[in-house]
């Protein structure tokens, strides 16, 4: 028999298992524990970027600042209106599609993969290809309209706050309609068929198979994507920074752009971040409040 | 279990075990191999970043600098880093507050001002005495660039302000007088009658939330009589005035003359504004002339600069000029003597400081009375046949130069950059235009916004 070497400390499975989450908890704690950690605490610092080091404690001031400031509730109310509205029409549209994509067509596949291609171009390409495409002189949304006669003067795009607004409401809802698709149609294909070929033997027409059948079984589904789809609308930064820099004006800033005008445009990081715990807590108590009206609201069904 | 399936499972826990080891192994020496550039400055090779602002005449000045690099320094590289006018505030904030600011910046003078109160600059003072502190260009002082506390922290790079920019086969076309001698009421009458006549935009300015809205609205207030802040009582902010209100009410008579879309307007939407012959006249840097050159030769052949219109009242006519220099940060800097060296070497250079002007005439005006007055200067073609406006540019805008850093220069501000950031002053010409607030309104907010500015940031003035 061959003399073995020397054998490694012994571990259990358990052991090792908790060797190998430790990298997944180190980079959690790292990269959104400590940094959730920090901006609570600058939260009640004054904290200008320029001087680290010079931090005060300064209480609920930072607080106080915010909910003071009309630029914040305007934020609050803008930022408000663009998630409400991008969810709708990105519910809408995503179900609306997954359902035209659940055919069984020759080649479906195809277009399946092409709706992703929204998802999958990194934002600052999408916007600042969409700032071309909305420019009212050489842009060719106006050339396009005013080719097939639907408009005869050029739209500024970008220039009044009502379309800035709904610019961006455009951009988000094209970028992130493919991931309600995607959740949709996964769901679509696992609905047994049966429920509709007995529906059909009933008589019930399209419509009362999409109300009966679809959407109730689409239900669950639908909640954890408008939740989760609200929470990354809400916090949305990149899109509306990129096409419209909070402007015309102030019209398009959200909590995100607030948050990153006060930190680094004004110098007032605790601001900024008192912003950011705001918007952690709103966002906390309507998701549990949500979750919790659904869940009510099944359990009064069951 | 046998024997064998025990001497299996103990051979893959000992795999899984090594592994997690190694893993972590791997992650610390990983971290032991991003060394900051600091470790690395100490064999004086690298990367030296510079930061500029769009056009050729940045590379130009590094190209000097690397020059001075091939002979000195071989192991250095200065590579220039394009900055979009709208994203420098931003972008030197960021990396100011990471620590990782560029190891030399082109700056304008609000901006420098602020950053040298902050005590985030190298004072300079060597590198102006090698240049010769009796060179600058007569209606111009060191301190125009950035001067704090007795020191000099900014290397001049050029001036350049924006004028009355005009499409003169218009005016001519239309009987209206000769732009040099107008008043505001002039300019409005232009507008007008040109909208009317020629069914087109008469003047293109920038009316968005940006930078270019602050530097236009800035040269019509000054000419206005009226300031931000009044440096000598205090930095007290006399923003609520009369001058402000007529220059708001100003704009926005201009306003029916202008694009459409001048709302979301910034720099490179007025040069298109004129290259494309959108709009008759603009307010706007040289800049433009290059670009007309290349794009439009009819356009450019026809444009022509002034100084601005002046006030009926007062008789001003101050443009926004941007007293641009180099401006080395000291923080985590391990190239401070390096940049030094590089850029004083340049700057006595008069070859390199005209190739530095020449690279966009007539938007970088020449700031040593030596280079301003060689023959060689003249030998770009635009010379043939924009002479008048270059010398504008040049030479007889400076006796109208204001900027906010500096507010019909008398006193260096640095609160004017923490303005600049903050878009104030875009945002007060905004809510007349966009919100309908009357100008009283907008006067009275954008002071208190100044106001703000001022307590939070007086440690910066006193």
């Amino acid at each position: 028999m061959m003399a073995q070497g020397p054998r490694l400390p012994r571990l259990s499975d358990r052991q090792i298992g908790i060797l190998f989450v430790i990298p997944f908890l180190v980079t959690a704690v790292v990269f959104m524990g400590y940094p959730v950690v920090q901006a609570i605490r600058m939260a009640f610092y004054s904290v200008n970027p320029l001087r680290p080091g010079h931090d005060t404690f300064i209480g609920l001031d930072n607080f106080y600042t915010i909910f003071d400031d009309p630029l914040f509730w305007d934020s609050f109310h803008q930022a408000t209106v663009w998630t409400l509205s991008s969810i709708f029409l990105q519910t809408v549209i995503g179900v609306a599609l997954a359902l035209l994509l659940h055919v069984p067509l020759r080649g479906i596949s195809v277009f399946r993969g092409l709706l992703l291609f929204p998802y999958i171009v990194p934002t600052v390409v999408i916007a600042l290809i969409w700032q071309w495409m909305f420019n009212p002189e050489i842009g060719v949304v106006n050339y396009s309209l005013k080719s097939i006669g639907l408009i005869e003067e050029n739209i500024y795009w970008l220039s009044t706050p009502t379309m800035a607004m709904a610019s961006t409401v455009m951009l988000n809802v094209w970028k992130y309609t493919p991931f309600v698709i995607i959740c949709v149609l996964a769901k679509l294909q696992t609905i047994p068929l049966e429920l509709y070929d007995a529906a059909k033997v009933d008589g019930a027409g399209a419509w009362r198979r999409f109300a009966d059948i679809t959407l109730p079984q689409l239900k669950e589904v639908l909640i954890v994507v408008v939740v989760f789809r609200t929470i990354w609308t809400f916090n949305k930064f990149e899109e509306i920074y990129l096409l419209t820099k909070g402007g015309p004006g102030t019209s398009t800033f959200n909590l995100a752009i607030y948050s990153f005008e006060q930190s680094i445009a004004n110098l007032r990081m605790g601001v900024g971040a008192a912003t950011a715990v705001v918007m952690m807590v709103f966002l906390l108590l309507g998701s549990i409040l949500y979750l919790r009206v659904f869940r009510f609201a099944e359990e009064e069904e069951a | 279990m046998t024997d064998d399936k025990l001497h299996n499972d103990l051979t893959r826990r000992d795999l899984l075990t090594g592994t997690a080891v190694t893993a972590a192994g791997l992650a610390a020496a990983g971290s032991m191999l991003t060394r900051p550039s600091s470790a690395r400055a100490q064999g004086k090779s690298g990367v030296v970043r510079v930061w500029g602002e769009p056009g050729p005449y940045a590379g130009v000045a590094v190209d000097g600098m690397n020059e001075w690099a091939q002979k000195n320094a071989p192991g250095l590289k200065f590579d220039i880093e394009t900055i979009g006018w709208g994203s420098v505030y931003v972008k030197l904030m960021t990396d100011l507050a990471a620590g990782q600011p560029a190891n030399l910046i082109s700056v304008e003078s609000p901006l420098a001002y602020q950053l040298m109160a902050e005590g985030l600059l190298e004072p300079v003072d060597d590198v102006i005495d090698r240049i010769g502190r009796d060179r600058m260009i007569e209606g111009t002082k060191w301190e125009y660039w950035g001067k704090w506390k007795g020191h000099q922290y900014v290397v001049p790079a050029h001036h350049q302000p924006h004028l009355l920019m005009v499409r003169m086969d218009i005016i001519n076309e239309l009987g209206l007088s000769n732009p040099d001698t107008w008043t505001w009421d002039d300019l409005l009458n232009a507008a007008k009658t040109i909208h009317e006549k020629k069914k087109m935009p008469g003047i293109a300015l920038a009316l968005g939330r940006n930078l270019c809205t602050a530097y236009h609205f800035a040269a019509l207030l000054h000419s206005a009589g009226g300031r931000m802040f009044d440096v000598a009582n205090k930095f007290e902010v006399v923003f609520d005035s009369p001058a402000t209100v007529e220059t708001l009410e100003f704009i926005d008579q201009l306003r029916p003359y202008m694009p459409k879309g001048a709302t979301e307007y910034s720099f490179l939407q007025v040069v298109d504004s004129m290259v494309t012959g959108k709009a008759a006249m603009v307010f706007y840097w040289g800049r433009v002339y290059g670009r007309a050159a290349e794009e439009a030769p009819e356009i450019f052949k026809n444009i022509q600069s002034f100084n601005h219109a002046r006030h009926p009242r007062t008789g001003n006519r101050y443009n926004w000029n941007d007293f641009q220099g180099w401006a080395i940060p000291k923080q985590n800097n391990p190239f401070i003597n390096e940049v030094k060296e590089a850029v004083a070497y340049y700057q006595t250079k008069r070859e390199w400081l005209i190739r530095y002007v020449h690279s966009l005439v007539p938007n970088v005006s020449p700031v040593y009375k030596d280079v301003a007055s060689d023959p060689r200067l003249l030998e770009h073609p635009f010379f043939k046949t924009k002479k008048d406006t270059i010398m504008t540019y040049y030479v007889n805008s400076l006796k109208y130069a204001s900027n906010t850093g500096n507010e019909l220069l008398k006193g260096a501000n640095p609160l004017a950059g923490i303005v600049h950031g903050r878009l104030i002053l875009a945002q007060t010409v905004q809510k007349v235009i966009l919100d309908n607030w009357t100008p009283a309104e907008a006067a009275k907010w954008g002071a208190q916004q100044l106001e703000s500015v001022r307590k939070e940031h007086f440690r910066l003035v006193i």
